[in-house]
């Protein structure tokens, strides 16, 4: 990295300099004279190399400084403006960009700020994205920041091709990675206006199987709710799903009611729960439905009663 | 209670010699207890895929169920308060070790979450002089009296300017530092941050914007009585657009996934507009009951992911918003202050945490009081009264920690929000 001088800069000061001062932080001399000279560069609006170089400096040691970031956006959009090769100049921020990221998986402000470069990139590249985006998955597959970036470059590209097979792995991977449901939601909503019969007929075993997989699972019952909405299913998928959840819970609906000891273990709560919602709907079958919730705050998930009094109540 | 208790820990110990002991290879085995010899009184476990999300929550459950087991025949336990005053003490008489850097950006997040934990445990914990060091921090990160950034010579930020204008209105208007506040700039600020999406940047240039950018904003605009027409403009629409098929809200309107923290800012801000029939509240609902989990008893923040004290606040303020508005009240108050009281709180450790294992600090401290304050009241709002008109009423059913009422739209103490907002509500913004 190269040296640059900045011994004509007088920091300025980062402290309120109050006498005992609330919460004061201790800070290191180092970073007190680094924070100092980027704050008076920052006020002299200094857009210069050596700026560039000192705002690297102190995202390293700072990375949730959000100042900095916003200095280090201006320094770039100005020498992008006179530069002759746009292109290699922002590849080239990316890439640290890249690096910076790496390190700071929990980091807010990494996040807006490629999206700001991306916006200014003449010819931003999606594919560019996909190995870093890969990697911090890899590394935390429920990072919030990284799926919520992904989404939006889906959008900013109008690029999902690689979504669903990406989220297939995921799924196999952890069947209860919820973030990676969610995505697959997210393809499903805004890669096509319209989906064909025979896609919506797959996607419909590929989370049925998943559930068969592994039945008390809150992230495959939730979509499987959620994609049959999103299908417009009127009803044709109706019977198959009911059948479908009836299988996970025993016989406790041929059992007399007696008290909640003597009920059997089901296979999903979830699929009581999925039941407990059809049959609400439909007066015929009501009275289903008030055992189930019933059942679901007796003895199958009894933590959530008043979610369940309540579904009661609605019903009464 | 107590049979349930002896059935979590007997499937527990199930768990633990079945999952934790052996060395997992990503998903294969599906475990099928039924050809196991199990002891009669322990139930069977249903199928499950070893993965990092089992793995992870079931250390997490055993080291809660340990807890719970070594306190079954005990008295509950109470909130410790004034260790957990020592805690705060300590932060406002002694500078911060250099560790703590890490936050110099969120400088006034501190002096929010420190004040207010010490005035939720005690309405006149806060002393003046602590008061007027607050005033004299965030007026001299601001001379200009806002809006405020994370500390001197930072940008404004939508986030330091919610805290700021928080931990201020904790002050009682001490030497009248509640007319310093420059009301014309921060408004201003606040419509420069706008965005055609309806939702509002962070700060200036680069700056996220989400759900939390909302409802900063309407936090602060409507303590301080500037929120207009022109500023809430579309805020309706983006909120609308954050909620999700699973019934919570995620942080941008494009099925993000529903999150604890942006529920929380999204069902405040509806608050605010007073349009919270205008998203799906079952649906809502739903989504916050579930989150609190059977033998943990405390609350996550996503589906599948591990309990988290803070999310007290941020779920259990999002549902007792809910019941504010006269809509059911759907989580147990009563689990929730367990794990608050039993797993958020150590033998030799001040402060409050997000689980067993973890340190505590100024963030959990605050949020886990706020989340116990919410299990030990209830809350409503006559129909027509604004949010910060919500009104807290004492559950006489359970033990009290005796804490400050709080309104959960705002998380500070009623008392102070209902003279804050008479403060302002007196001079009108023009």
């Amino acid at each position: 990295m190269q040296e640059y001088d900045y011994s004509d800069i007088t920091p300025l000061p980062i402290q309120t300099g109050l006498q005992d001062e609330l919460c004061q932080i201790m800070y290191t001399d180092e970073y007190k004279q680094l924070m100092g000279l980027a704050r008076a560069m920052l006020s002299a609006n200094e857009l210069s190399p050596r700026a560039l170089q000192l705002t690297s400096r102190i995202i390293d040691v700072a990375p949730a400084f959000y100042t900095m970031w916003n200095y280090r956006f201006n320094i770039i959009r100005h020498n992008v403006a006179g530069c002759d090769d746009a292109v290699s100049y922002l590849n080239k921020e990316l890439d640290w960009l890249d690096e910076v990221t790496l390190n700071n998986p929990k980091n807010y402000q990494i996040w807006s700020y490629r999206q700001s470069l991306l916006k200014l990139h003449p010819s931003p590249s999606f594919k560019r994205e996909l190995p870093v985006l890969k990697l911090m998955i890899d590394d935390d597959s429920k990072n919030y920041h990284v799926w919520s970036y992904r989404k939006w470059c889906c959008l900013f590209f109008s690029d999902f091709q690689h979504e669903l097979a990406y989220t297939n792995d995921l799924i196999d991977a952890d069947i209860y990675n919820n973030s990676a449901w969610t995505h697959r939601m997210f393809y499903w909503t805004n890669a096509k206006r319209v989906a064909s019969e025979v896609e919506l007929a797959d996607e419909l075993q590929f989370v049925l199987d998943k559930i068969q997989l592994v039945p008390q699972n809150i992230s495959s019952w939730t979509y499987l709710r959620g994609f049959q909405e999103l299908a417009h299913d009127a009803g044709q998928w109706n019977d198959k799903l009911v059948q479908f959840a009836t299988s996970f819970i025993g016989n406790v609906f041929s059992l007399p009611v007696n008290s909640p000891q003597d009920l059997p273990e089901i296979e999903s709560s979830y699929a009581l729960e999925f039941l407990a919602h059809r049959w609400s709907v439909d007066s015929s079958t009501r009275e289903n439905a008030i055992r189930a919730y019933n059942l679901l705050a007796t003895k199958y998930d009894p933590i959530r009663k008043n979610l369940w009094q309540h579904k009661l109540k609605n019903l009464n | 209670m107590q049979q349930r208790l002896g059935r979590s820990i007997a499937r527990a110990k199930f768990i633990n010699t079945t999952l934790l002991g052996r060395k997992r290879p990503v998903m294969e085995r599906v475990i099928d207890i039924t050809d196991s010899d199990l002891g009669e009184d322990i139930q069977p476990l249903m199928k499950e895929l070893e993965t990092d999300t089992t793995a992870a929550r079931h250390e997490t459950l055993q080291s809660i169920l340990d807890i719970f087991d070594a306190c079954e025949n005990e008295e509950e336990p109470t909130l410790t308060k004034d260790f957990h005053k020592m805690y705060l003490n300590f932060a406002i008489e002694t500078p911060l070790p250099p560790q703590m850097t890490a936050l110099d950006a969120s400088q006034p997040w501190m002096l929010y979450w420190i004040a207010n934990s010490l005035k939720v445990m005690g309405q006149d914990w806060l002393a003046d002089d602590v008061k007027r060091k607050i005033v004299d921090k965030l007026f001299a990160i601001s001379p200009s009296g806002g809006p405020f950034g994370g500390g001197v010579g930072q940008l404004s930020h939508l986030a330091s300017t919610y805290a700021g204008i928080n931990a201020l209105a904790l002050c009682d208007n001490i030497d009248s530092c509640w007319d310093r506040i420059d009301r014309k700039s921060i408004y201003k600020w606040l419509l420069s941050l706008k965005e055609p999406n309806g939702g509002f940047k962070t700060c200036l240039e680069v700056g996220e914007v989400d759900t939390r950018g909302v409802y900063c904003v309407l936090s602060i605009a409507s303590l301080l009585n500037i929120l207009t027409d022109e500023l809430s403009e579309g805020v309706l629409k983006y909120l609308q657009n954050c909620q999700n098929y699973e019934g919570g809200f995620g942080s941008c309107p494009q099925v993000d996934e529903a999150h604890g923290g942006y529920t929380f800012c999204a069902t405040a801000s509806l608050a605010i507009l007073r349009s919270a029939n205008q998203v799906d509240i079952e649906r809502l609902l739903e989504w916050c009951s579930v989150r609190q989990l059977q033998e943990e008893r405390g609350f996550c923040g996503r589906s599948n992911k591990l309990v988290d004290g803070c999310y007290s606040f941020w779920v259990g303020g999002s549902a007792a918003i809910l019941e504010s508005l006269g809509y059911s009240q759907c989580f147990s108050k009563h689990a929730l202050r367990e794990y608050i009281l039993y797993c958020c709180q150590a033998e030799g450790q001040p402060g409050l945490r997000d689980k067993p294992g973890k340190h505590s600090d100024f963030y959990h401290t605050n949020y886990c009081l706020l989340g116990l304050a919410i299990t030990e009241s209830s809350y409503t709002c006559a129909p027509n009264d604004p949010p910060h008109k919500i009104k807290c009423i004492p559950n006489s059913q359970v033990e009290s920690s005796e804490l400050t009422d709080i309104n959960p739209v705002y998380g500070l103490p009623i008392e102070s929000i209902e003279r804050f907002i008479d403060h302002f509500e007196s001079s009108p913004y023009s």
